[in-house]
């Protein structure tokens, strides 16, 4: 991205076809306008059902069951929001929470995943072999549900902690893997020598000359670490009981199971026990908010993600 | 021979600021993995709880071989479901890998930074929406009487048709809502590596008086390479895993449309929801883990054969 | 000197991670300990400092979460705790996840004392079998003596597994009834007789009328299951037998001349147009709240009409489509379990014993405090403070006949439902618990096929003169016959046991 930043100034182009332009840095008109085009549709078929969701938060309860889903409903209405205001303030401790394990879960992760990754991706590094298979076995073979619920709640006695939702998935041979082929691909053995030469041990050469240089990989595995966090719900299913530890997504996901498992399970008690859990259930249009309220911030939060993103790009580049 | 121990020892003193980075993983791969790891012989067992606690209840549960996984193999719908299974993610895997790849490199050549910024975020939406909320959406298209599809159709003349009744539009629009989902998330990797490509490449290219397209074909696509296969071997090891909510609620759990819409996932998931039985499930893990394994081993050794640079171990 | 400053900014960083994940750990800890103690101190503490230490009881149930749970935990811990010196540690599960949770829970041997269990969440026979729960005979006859009493004998009877007892059934509606539930509004308008909705067939001319007037409105508004005279033996599978049965003979239900006649019937309606045309796939009850419906199937209590029709907001009226009927799913529809590894069985069955024959502390569990989640207007009814924060699923805890009834309740409500309770007949499988141990492979392949073509059929979105064979082969080629053999041999040894 940023060598369009670099290259802003030269604007002549002579040849629309841009066959034998000297700017390789951008794209002839015909060609940018054709990337936006393309890019620029599929991202909007992407926000679209996002939009559709506002939609269907704002429509009015009754106007929904009548009429259906609809972009252009008959009846607007914001009690699903006023609802929420009202009653929610599990909803803002449920961000407080995500936005804890996202921020302490995203530097966990890549602080460990990084050094390890580092440490087998150098080649002198005697049990390379090792530390290698250790990480990358685990992504084919796991114990199951059961053992591993045994591990985190009754070895370390996480249940029922922020820990519960922050270590079972703060290492990934995934992202292992991704950032020791960085290491290997992006970092030019040369400045490690350089490094080396100086005197500088392992660490030393990996915080001061390693790291800064590898902003884009770490940006990377961060970034998909951060949307695990955001996006977990499952830990928070099995973990949790304190309704006070909840996170946003495990919040959303329980209404909708909740529901499904009413609608669906035509033994629970009688007809009428059924109607009156039905009944203490939320509306549709209270659902389709709480979904607009749980995803708004990230979708506030991801520029500000990509700046650092980019910025992190842009140091790389500097430094060739 | 008698400097064994002394020279192990030294390998360890000269290896011990490495051998510190990777001790914090190594912890949490013993007490998250490895750990719990040897609880997969429950798939090999008629698991029968005892009150001594799950060790006791595993070592005096009865071994039943292979009984668990029976139930996997034994109809002609495990056909089916596997055939399913791979079917659609083979295809998940060589688009969504051209897509992703694709729309990075097109994302990257659009000159407006702005612009960029904001497709990239308007693509990377569908993520953090959960398959239930994608199913109501998929719905409003789809659905017989108020769907929109439909009424395109009838303005046209056209008779409705029953989307949740017809197998046959199924493969692609599964395909699509996948693709639609991934994507944008998928693009974020490859846009990292093209990124971090070394410019002084580009430079040259430059003077060399490459075009675009060149520079693209001979320089960007060679250097992400080595991610697209990493990548691609590792979806491999996932190819026997299906996403569970892309196949159960966005078809809406119809039982019309299952010949292409059972998978792996949700015939067990549907299997096991009389009798939840662990071991049955275990089974079921196990068996898509070890076939991953071996597709695993099988792509790397391919790669390897062809480019030893790029294989993964 | 540089490379030890690198590991010295490394070592600080684990040591601060670490500090931070036993800080953060303990203080977690912290903080579900002071709750726990905030709970006792209020009362019983003070007391139990002359008494032994309170036992502590782990009772997992399934509610949507309640904001006022400390509040109303701390009543009932001093209440508790004065009565029988216990302390319980209140956990709820939400609907959804009540079943996984505890699946996982009890396989990994967590400690708990108290868990809910039944037919539909949690399964209580399965759990029962693999050894979760304790065995209550002996608990029962010690300190349970009081739920004896309240319980109609057929409860306990009913819930047996292999002859024991593993749990306390809730005091409830005993039989199922399954019945016509009609939209009155409609009925009104266009002057339906419901009485003579009896059977699928004699709710034509009615379906008719309705939609020949309302063209807009879809009579059955969706899947709504078909009522089939069969007792089944495994929930989800078409095996069973018939109601009335004398041989008990085991059958595939889908393959009788009953399931014919109303997948036919279905369709016949269905091509009329009494269905929506999505109906196979149709999820939700939208149709509830906009009334554009005129009957559905369910399963009915007494006094039932009045509570849909206060909870729908219109008028309900409903017409029995068979007798009430005692069967294993409805007897094992709401119970409390104690756990197989309970260190204190005698205490929590102490507990279910005062819970459910204490009228305070039965309310007290279920509607909260006095005053401020709900208003007591004489001895036995109440009136709930909407929003108050605290309200628990009334049929899910314990004897329900102990709880005040709402003003609009009929006076008689408890006797009504006793005598509803002793109407009943029972259910020819009634005792017999279907062991799947052989049949797992089979009953999961078989389960695909059901799902598959159950909700067409039942809709009857598609043609059972072309579907239906083409299902039960289906059926056959995953293994149900094995399936029903298995059954039967068992059923065979359980009737020569029991005499039936």
């Amino acid at each position: 991205m940023e060598n369009s930043v670099i290259s802003r100034q030269p604007a002549s182009r002579p040849d629309k076809r841009a066959k034998k332009t000297r700017d390789f840095h951008r794209l002839s008109p015909f060609w940018n306008a054709a990337a936006h085009l393309v890019i620029g549709l599929f991202s909007l078929a992407c926000v679209y059902p996002f939009l559709f969701v506002v939609v269907i938060s704002l429509t009015d309860e009754k106007t929904l069951a009548l009429n259906g889903y609809s972009i252009f409903p008959e009846k607007w209405s914001f009690q699903a929001y006023q609802y929420i205001f009202q009653t929610g303030d599990q909803l803002l401790r449920s961000y407080g929470v995500t936005i804890l394990i996202t921020v302490v879960g995203t530097l966990l992760t890549v602080a460990i995943v990084s050094l390890y990754a580092y440490a087998i991706s150098r080649p002198y590094f005697k049990f390379r072999g090792l530390f290698s298979f250790i990480a990358f076995f685990t992504m084919l073979f796991g114990g199951g549900l059961v053992p591993s619920y045994i591990v985190v709640s009754q070895v370390l006695h996480l249940k029922d902690t922020i820990w519960a939702l922050i270590l079972p998935m703060s290492v990934s041979a995934f992202s292992i893997l991704i950032m020791r082929t960085f290491f290997k691909t992006m970092v030019p053995d040369a400045i490690i020598e350089s490094g080396k030469i100086d005197g500088a041990g392992e660490f030393r050469v990996f915080l001061y000359l390693i790291l800064p240089i590898s902003l884009p990989g770490l940006a990377t595995i961060g970034l998909f670490a951060a949307l695990g966090y955001w996006n977990d719900w499952f830990n928070a299913l099995l973990y949790i009981d304190n309704a006070k530890l909840l996170p946003l997504q495990s919040l959303l996901m329980k209404i909708e199971t909740n529901i499904q498992f009413i609608l669906q399970n035509s033994a629970i008690g009688s007809g009428t026990d059924r109607s009156a859990i039905a009944q203490s259930m939320p509306a549709e249009t209270t659902r389709m908010a709480m979904v607009v309220l749980a995803t708004l911030p990230i979708i506030f939060a991801y520029p500000f993600f990509q700046r650092y993103f980019v910025q992190g790009l842009t140091i790389g580049s500097v430094k060739e | 021979m008698e400097h064994g121990p002394m020279r192990w020892l030294r390998t360890l003193n000269r290896n011990k600021a490495l051998l510190l980075m990777v001790l914090p993983g190594t912890v949490w791969f013993i007490l998250f993995c490895y750990l719990p790891m040897p609880g997969a012989v429950i798939a090999f067992k008629d698991y029968r709880y005892d009150t001594d606690g799950f060790l006791a209840s595993i070592l005096r549960s009865d071994w039943v071989g292979f009984k668990n996984f029976e139930y996997l193999f034994k109809t002609e719908d495990a056909f089916i479901i596997v055939r399913n299974t791979l079917l659609y993610n083979a295809v998940f895997i060589v688009l969504g890998t051209v897509l992703s790849v694709l729309v990075a490199i097109l994302v990257n050549e659009i000159a407006s930074k702005k612009m960029a910024k904001i497709y990239q975020t308007g693509m990377f939406l569908p993520h953090f929406l959960s398959w239930v909320i994608v199913s109501y959406f998929v719905f409003s298209f789809l659905s017989v009487d108020k769907g929109v599809l439909n009424q395109v159709l009838k303005f046209f003349g056209a008779d409705p048709v029953f989307w949740y009744s017809e197998t046959k539009y199924w493969p692609y629009i599964l395909v699509i809502v996948n693709l639609w989902k991934g994507v944008g998330y998928g693009s974020v990797v490859y846009l990292a590596a093209i990124v971090g490509i070394d410019k002084s490449y580009f430079e040259a290219a430059m003077i060399d008086g490459a075009s675009k397209w060149q520079q693209i074909r001979k320089i960007m696509i060679p250097m992400i390479t080595p991610i697209i296969v990493i990548m691609f071997i590792l979806a491999i090891g996932g190819i026997f895993r299906a996403d569970f909510g892309l196949f159960y609620q966005v078809p809406r759990d119809t039982g019309a449309l299952y010949p292409v819409t059972n998978v792996i996932d949700t015939f067990v998931y549907r299997g096991l929801k009389v009798t939840g039985d662990i071991g049955m499930s275990t089974a079921a893990g196990l068996y898509q883990s070890v076939v991953g394994f071996v597709l695993v081993i099988a792509t790397n050794f391919i790669v390897r054969k062809i480019n030893k640079e790029q294989a993964l171990f | 000197m540089k490379k030890r400053r690198g590991l010295t900014l490394l070592l600080s960083l684990f040591l601060l991670t670490s500090m931070a994940l036993a800080g953060c750990g303990s203080k977690d800890n912290g903080g579900s300990d002071t709750a726990g103690t905030k709970t006792d101190s209020t009362g019983s503490e003070a007391k139990s400092t002359e008494k032994e230490k309170p036992v502590k009881l782990i009772w997992y149930t399934i509610s949507g979460p309640q904001k006022d749970q400390d509040k109303v935990m701390a009543e009932v811990n001093k209440y508790v705790g004065e009565k029988i010196n216990a302390e319980i540690d209140l956990r709820l599960i939400d609907w959804g996840d009540y079943s996984q949770k505890m699946q996982v829970i009890a396989a990994s041997g967590e400690p708990f004392d108290i868990a809910f269990t039944s037919s539909w969440a949690f399964n209580y026979v399965e759990s029962a079998r693999k050894g979760y729960f304790y065995e209550l005979d002996g608990l029962l006859e010690k300190y349970g003596q009081g739920i004896t009493k309240a319980l109609n004998p057929a409860f306990l009877e009913g819930s047996k597994v292999n002859g024991h007892n593993y749990a306390i059934p809730t005091n409830k509606e005993l039989p199922a009834q399954a019945v016509w539930r009609f939209n009155k509004v409609l009925v009104d308008k266009y002057k339906l007789d419901v009485t003579k909705a009896t059977t699928l067939e004699s709710l034509e001319p009615m379906l008719k009328t309705v939609k020949d007037n309302e063209p807009d409105v879809y009579p059955i508004p969706s899947n709504i299951g078909p009522y089939l005279p069969y007792d089944f033996a495994l929930e989800g599978l078409p095996v069973g037998v018939s109601i009335d049965t004398k041989d008990f003979k085991v059958v595939n239900v889908w393959d009788t001349p009953e399931a014919k006649q109303v997948f036919d019937t279905m369709h016949k309606y269905y091509k009329a147009g009494y269905l929506p045309p999505d109906a196979a796939t149709k999820q939700g009850n939208e149709h509830e709240k906009t009334g554009k419906w005129l009957v559905d199937k369910q399963h009915t209590v007494p006094f039932a009409d009045i509570l849909w029709s206060d909870s729908l907001g219109y008028p309900i009226v409903s017409s029995p489509i068979h007798e009430p009927m005692v069967f294993n799913w409805s007897v094992t529809g709401s119970m409390q379990a104690i756990s197989a590894k309970s260190k204190h069985p005698e205490k929590a069955m102490e507990f279910l014993n005062l819970l459910n024959t204490d009228a305070y502390l039965r309310n007290l569990v279920n509607y909260g405090l006095e005053g401020v989640h709900y208003k007591k207007l004489s001895e036995d009814t109440y009136e709930p403070i909407p929003d108050s924060g605290y309200s628990m699923p009334s049929f899910t805890l314990g004897n329900m006949f102990l709880l005040y009834k709402l003003k609009e309740d009929p006076k008689d409500k408890w006797e009504q439902y006793e005598k509803f309770n002793s109407s009943a007949t029972n259910a020819p499988l009634l005792g017999f618990q279907f062991d799947p141990t052989n049949v797992l492979t089979e009953i999961a392949n078989v389960k695909n096929a059901v799902d598959e073509y159950g909700p067409s059929l039942n809709t009857g979105s598609v043609d059972p003169n072309k579907v239906l064979p083409k299902a039960i082969e289906k059926l056959k080629a995953q293994g149900i016959d094995k399936i029903i053999a298995e059954c039967q041999k068992q059923l065979d040894e359980w009737r020569a046991q029991n005499n039936k």
